[in-house]
């Protein structure tokens, strides 16, 4: 029956891979000379930034390239059948049966017309050809092993009808209906939050276990497969730069690119000042731009004329054993232990005087049942409630929270695209709440800026990346003629570090990165003094995200800005913050300097994302947090306490208080605020989530 | 005189040609059929067994249908001796099933490459046809100039007249067209050859070169286009007067020479005479003019009141709406201009009843919004039958109450306000520029505006002798109904990528750097929505040549001698049992507009699509 025990050897063996994509202009080579082996019951995580070709491999051994695409050299051998010579006929009753793909937006995955259960119980009935009630029962067992709640309803029930993270545990069970060899998971939680994608990673790992499935995990996030992974592959510029047992990489990485990702990222166990990050040079090349010898020589620290930029770069083992293989020439002869050189500290600007000041906001959207004759009962949406905090001059404010928790609609108060419904929002003393932004001054309006999350749509695609700035200019009423314009706006982009020939390109002509630093020029355009950074990195690649994080930084060093930075990823709050608010459906469970909040007590919540963050450090032990269920939805909330739905700490509470009574907000000291019911003596008693392994002394 | 032949002297081709079409035919069916049937034996055989069969159902149904009707149907041994037929014709499939598996790998891609080797061999065959028709369609009167004794030679003028004849019936019909069409050919070539050359540098126009698709179609296109100009503007191409009529050429068939004609006139009628004894050739020809110039500039007029609609129904599609809002100005203000037409046509009782209606679509739109009303409004309109619709703007009565002129008014009013609030929207920040700017296209646009909307005895005369320039009264008719009825579609397109569009970070960008709403939907929404608008806007053109031909072939709008392809298809279907040769030229004419418009609009979307 299953298809797991019979076959011994690897299940998947890739040899010198290469594939490429066939344009009109052009072959792109995507993949080239790229050999991988999983054996039975291993997962293999593949790593690396987006264009490195790691989604291209899947796509190459499920043999779904296109029409653009073809494989160009080397074998994909699946439980030792060569993958090329199989026919069509073949490959369709592999695919979906004995290897299996999740990909990144569940959604996507799912046919929106079709109940659940029909999608699942579809495979076994096509593959194997069993009956419906078989194919029932099997349905229900798969979709408990998932751990969804309620097996029968969620059968009967339409994709729309689940959340995300329920809509992907879906996903899951539809891959594993068939007892698959092989399971491919392209970026399997990237659209998921981190508490869900938390407990989705868990349930992977332990269906892993169950079912003996070999797993290739294709992630850009380092600690994710950290925790997922047996073996790892780093993937550079279409190449396997380096690969070895996740241990071995992790702590004896042989290879420059691998090094420089893991000085790129944030550590929310180490500390700003002794391990500043360190953006990788250069930008990730084109495919059809990569350089002569090794791909990753111009932006290596290492690089060495005559050397590194000889011809092909082969896979050289890195150990006796060979597991471990690097594509350096020179890593025999680098000091892989030599301490970073930490720049110039940079002092950080002069904490001011209070520029924006909020008391008890509120946010209520009232939803009509029926928009054209208002009939039927109107509900409230409470975004955001009793939300009161200050920011001074060149502070940086993070907010925290995961989708739903109303840090987008308190910015867009903010901003004045909607105004307040109840509360006081002051900026240098003045009122802004009830103003809406066609009413405000230019002053006004200029001072407070925004810098979107994604920076495929910040821009406006036609229109050139210079017009943009210039316009925003023209609106805040900055200079007095054209060539004045132009000219700040020359000054803008050198202030974001870009070229000056950047102006006259179109916003397609530039990488995502890019794409950000224009959008942040943008937002400087007026001199802005509160800068609203709404996940301005999250979207990016680790190697650039250090680099627009420091840039934002600098500039707020020079400009003495305000910075509220809305973020879901607690590494890069640690880095950058000087203060941190944790916001839950609407409300703000807890609010405090990093220090505060980044050690006990914390509010539950803050405990469990804290504890669900991946980190990409062998050294970090983490207790371990799994939070039952998804984020209530806002137009329906829980009674009391918003979290206590999903709160482990709850029995703690005598008299089911977290039941009825919204939790007051609980001063700690040194304006560390907590909106919990727990008293000052469990508080107290509550373990630091992430732990050096070593740090008994 | 003789009257032309369709391929005048050398019809030796002929020949070859019917062998090339005869491959190509038998091939290509064999080709489908074959991958059908994923070319194994067995399939071959099953497909041969169902031919079979249909052959059998056809006999069976004949016999009966003889038999019923009293013709005594057909005799048994007839069908006994069909039936042996379909036995041996089983065989010879099942032989040629084995056949064609033991010497080909692939049936089926053996008999598609036969197929594409029959069609290039029939590219040849016609190119070479037509080189050497055009290169010696004098040979023949250059013989018999030869063979003709001094004496006998006639004077120099005559022989020049016998040879232009001569040439001409050398060419025959298919080679003179060829030859009347020149000037479209050097520059279709022209534009063809200079597009390749550049196409790298040309963005979406340069990328349909890469595309067979579309470049087919957009050489269909412009092949109507330019025939439209040349003929339109110098004349050429079309041998006579669209509405000359010569003596006796009434229903004449193709290639039939005019009697006495004169040296300067064009000898023959190419494509015969029409019931009025006019060139359906030339009718064809001029007729393009009418169609080339209307289709495109109506379906401008329906995007520039659908975009200027749809913007805001899509943008301002929030909840409900703001009393003092621009949306609701603006919705007042198109009430109030309906409510006002209304009062002048058709006296104060619809007033009253008309004014009632609004009011409740006005209050309906505070509990709903803009997008509410808007959208309700253009499914009225969509929900009326067209052709109806047509009948009842055009239908004489109702031109005579103004209202087509009316609805001028509201209609031609939209590119003003479309053009004024693109530049103001753009320049508000610097007041000079944007007064220049607003002055240099406005006042020019107001006064085009002004003279088209007024025309001497009719409801609207006011600027009398001022009026200078007077649109036929039938085209503005037709223009304004195919406005009118293509503009709620777009309404929907360009409210649908509004409400798309109005999600993306630079609009919220732009709403918190405070733009007003127009600039957002104007310049940051709309250049964003393009790629879809340029497709429809191709096949819209498509559409409105069909409608406009419609309302020809109703003799609605345009005056029934116009010579418009509408027209002249209805003029010809009349007599089309007896004289198919009217009709069809025009017919075919629409049919490779529409073609190739909808091909042109397919290889933009597809390119669009890629990197």
């Amino acid at each position: 029956m299953s298809k797991i025990h019979d076959y011994t050897g690897p299940i998947l063996e890739i040899d010198k891979l290469s594939i490429s994509f066939f344009t009109r202009l052009r072959e792109i080579p995507a993949v080239m000379d790229f050999s991988v082996k999983v054996a039975p019951g291993e997962a293999v995580g593949l790593v690396g930034e987006s264009g490195c070709g790691k989604s291209t491999v899947a796509l190459g051994v499920m043999r779904d390239l296109g029409k653009n695409g073809r494989i160009v050299g080397g074998s994909i051998k699946f439980k030792g059948r060569d993958m090329e010579k199989m026919t069509p006929d073949e490959l369709r009753d592999v695919r979906g049966n004995e290897i299996a793909m999740i990909y990144q937006e569940p959604m996507a995955s799912l046919n929106p017309a079709m109940k659940i259960g029909r999608q699942l119980m579809e495979v076994p009935m096509i593959h194997e050809g069993v009956s419906e009630t078989e194919a029932y029962n099997r349905a229900l067992e798969v979709v408990t092993d998932v751990k969804l709640p309620d097996p029968k309803r969620m059968l009967s029930s339409y994709p729309h009808q689940l959340s995300g993270g329920q809509q992907q545990r879906i996903v899951i069970a539809m891959a594993l209906m068939s007892k698959p060899s092989l399971l491919i998971l392209d970026e399997p939680t990237t659209a998921l939050d981190v508490t869900v994608e938390a407990a989705v990673v868990e349930l992977v790992k332990d269906l892993g276990k169950k079912y003996g499935t070999s797993m290739l995990f294709i992630s850009h996030n380092l600690g994710l497969v950290l925790e997922t992974c047996d073996k790892i592959c780093v993937m550079y510029s279409g190449e396997a730069v380096e690969r070895g047992e996740i241990e071995t990489v992790f702590n004896n990485m042989q290879h420059p690119y691998t090094q420089a990702l893991f000085r790129s990222i944030p550590l929310p166990g180490a500390d700003k000042n002794s391990r500043p990050l360190v953006a990788i040079p250069g930008n990730f090349p084109l495919p059809h731009e990569r350089p002569k010898g090794c791909n990753f020589g111009p932006r290596c620290d290492y690089y060495e004329e005559g050397l590194c930029d000889e011809g092909f770069v082969p896979m050289f083992p890195a150990d006796k054993a060979g597991d471990h293989e690097t594509r350096c020439l020179k890593f025999k002869s680098i000091d892989w232990n030599a301490p970073l050189e930490v720049g110039e500290q940079k002092e950080k600007g002069e904490i001011g005087e209070v520029v924006l000041k909020m008391e008890n906001l509120k946010k209520y959207y009232e939803v009509a049942a029926n928009a054209l004759f208002g009939g039927g009962e109107t509900r409230v949406v409470k975004a955001n409630e009793t939300l009161s905090f200050e920011a001074r001059e060149s502070e940086t404010l993070a907010i925290v929270g995961e989708s739903g928790c109303g840090k987008s609609t308190f910015a867009k108060v903010l901003m004045g695209l909607e105004t307040a419904t109840d509360g006081k929002i002051e900026l240098d003393g003045k009122s802004i709440e009830h103003v809406a932004i066609e009413d405000r001054d230019t002053k006004t309006v200029a001072d407070v800026q925004m810098v979107f999350q994604n920076p495929f749509d910040t821009l406006n695609p036609s229109m050139t990346v210079g017009r943009q700035i210039i316009r925003a200019l023209e609106i805040f009423g900055i200079g007095d003629s054209d060539e004045a314009r132009r000219e700040r706006m020359l000054n803008l982009l050198d202030l974001v570090k870009l070229p000056r020939a950047f102006a006259d390109r179109m916003p397609r002509q530039l990488s995502g990165g890019q794409k950000q630093r224009v959008g942040i020029a943008r937002a400087f355009a007026g001199d802005a003094r509160i800068v609203v950074a709404d996940e301005p990195v999250s979207a990016l690649d680790v190697s650039v995200q250090a680099a627009v994080t420091d840039l934002l930084m600098e500039i707020q060093r020079e400009h003495k800005t305000t910075l509220l930075f809305i973020s879901h990823d607690l590494s890069i709050v640690r880095y950058l913050s000087d203060r941190v608010m944790v916001m839950y459906l609407g409300h703000v469970v807890e609010l405090g300097t990093t220090d505060d909040i980044f050690s006990p007590p914390y509010h539950p919540y803050t405990e469990a994302l804290l504890s669900a963050v991946p980190i990409a450090d062998t050294k970090i032990k983490k207790t371990h947090i799994v939070l039952e269920g998804d984020i209530p939805s806002a137009m329906n909330p829980p009674s009391g306490c918003p979290f206590q739905t999903r709160c482990r700490w709850k029995e703690q509470v005598p008299g089911e208080l977290c039941d009825r009574e919204v939790p007051p907000v609980k001063d700690l000291g040194n304006g560390h605020q907590i909106k919990c019911h727990l008293d000052d003596a469990t508080l107290k008693k509550m373990e630091p989530v992430i732990k050096l392994a070593d740090a008994a002394e | 005189m003789e009257p032309l032949t369709w391929f005048g002297a050398f019809t030796w081709f002929g020949s070859f040609l019917g062998v090339a079409i005869t491959v190509a035919i038998v091939s290509g069916l064999a080709a489908m059929l074959l991958s059908l049937t994923n070319s194994s034996t067995k399939g071959a055989f099953s497909l041969f067994n169902g031919i079979a069969v249909v052959l059998l159902l056809v006999v069976g149904f004949g016999y009966v249908y003889g038999m019923m009707s009293g013709g005594g149907g057909i005799q048994m041994s007839t069908l006994a001796r069909m039936l042996g037929v379909l036995v041996l014709l089983g065989l010879f499939a099942a032989m040629l099933g084995y056949f064609m598996n033991t010497f080909f790998d692939d049936p089926a891609a053996t008999m598609g490459a036969l197929f594409s080797k029959a069609l290039l061999a029939i590219a040849i065959i016609c190119g070479v046809w037509l080189l050497w028709t055009l290169l010696f369609a004098g040979s023949g009167h250059r013989a018999y100039v030869d063979g003709l004794a001094p004496d006998a030679m006639p004077d120099a003028e005559t022989l020049a007249a016998e040879k232009r004849i001569a040439i001409m019936q050398g060419r025959g019909i298919i080679a003179s067209i060829f030859m009347r069409f020149m000037p479209v050919w050097i520059s279709l070539t022209v534009i063809i050859v200079v597009s390749m050359i550049y196409k790298r540098k040309l963005g979406l126009y340069g990328k349909l070169y890469d595309n067979v698709i579309g470049m087919v179609g957009f050489s269909l296109v412009m092949f109507w286009v330019l025939t439209a100009f040349y003929t339109g503007v110098f004349d050429l191409i079309s041998t006579h007067g669209p509405l000359e009529q010569a003596s006796g050429m009434k229903n004449k068939l193709p290639g039939t020479p005019l009697r006495g004609a004169e040296s300067g006139e064009y000898a023959f009628y190419l494509l015969g005479g029409d019931n009025l004894a006019r060139d359906v050739f030339s009718r064809m020809v001029k007729g393009s003019v009418t169609v080339i110039i209307i289709a495109p500039l109506a379906t401008l007029f329906a995007f520039m009141v659908g975009i200027t609609l749809g913007l805001p129904a899509g943008y301002f599609s929030g909840p409900a709406l703001n009393r003092e809002s621009i949306g609701t100005k603006i919705v007042g203000a198109l009430f109030a201009i309906i409510a006002l037409a209304i009062l002048f046509t058709s006296g104060i009782s619809n007033f009253l009843i008309v004014l009632v209606v609004l009011a409740v679509l006005f209050a309906l739109m505070f509990k709903g919004s803009l997008d509410t009303v808007l959208s309700f409004l253009a499914n009225l309109i969509l929900a009326f039958p067209v052709i109806l619709l047509f009948y009842l703007l055009v239908t004489p009565e109702i031109v005579q109450t103004g209202l087509p002129q009316y609805m001028a008014i509201v209609l031609f009013f939209f590119p003003i306000i479309f053009v004024a609030v693109l530049i103001n929207s753009r320049f508000k920040t610097q007041p000079a520029k944007n007064s220049k700017y607003l002055m240099l296209t406005l006042i020019p646009m107001a006064i085009i505006y002004a003279v088209t909307i007024n025309a001497p005895e009719s409801k609207i005369n006011i600027l009398g002798a001022l009026d200078f320039f007077n649109p036929d009264p039938g085209v503005l008719v037709v223009f304004v109904s195919v406005v009118f009825v293509n503009s709620p579609t777009v309404f929907r397109i360009v409210r649908g990528l509004a409400l798309d569009i109005n999600s993306r970070d630079y609009v919220a960008a732009a709403q918190t750097r405070g733009e007003g709403p127009w600039y957002i939907m104007l310049w940051e929404i709309l250049p964003n929505a393009r790629g879809p608008l340029i497709v429809d806007f191709c096949l819209r053109i498509g559409y409105t040549t069909i409608l406009l031909g419609t309302l020809g072939f109703f003799g609605l709008g345009l005056s029934p001698e116009s010579p418009d392809w509408g027209s002249t298809i209805n003029d010809g279907r009349k007599l089309l049992m007896i004289y198919a040769h009217p009709a069809l030229p025009p017919a075919f004419a629409l049919l490779s507009l529409v073609l190739g418009l909808n091909l042109l609009a397919d290889g933009l979307r597809e390119e669009s699509l890629k990197d």
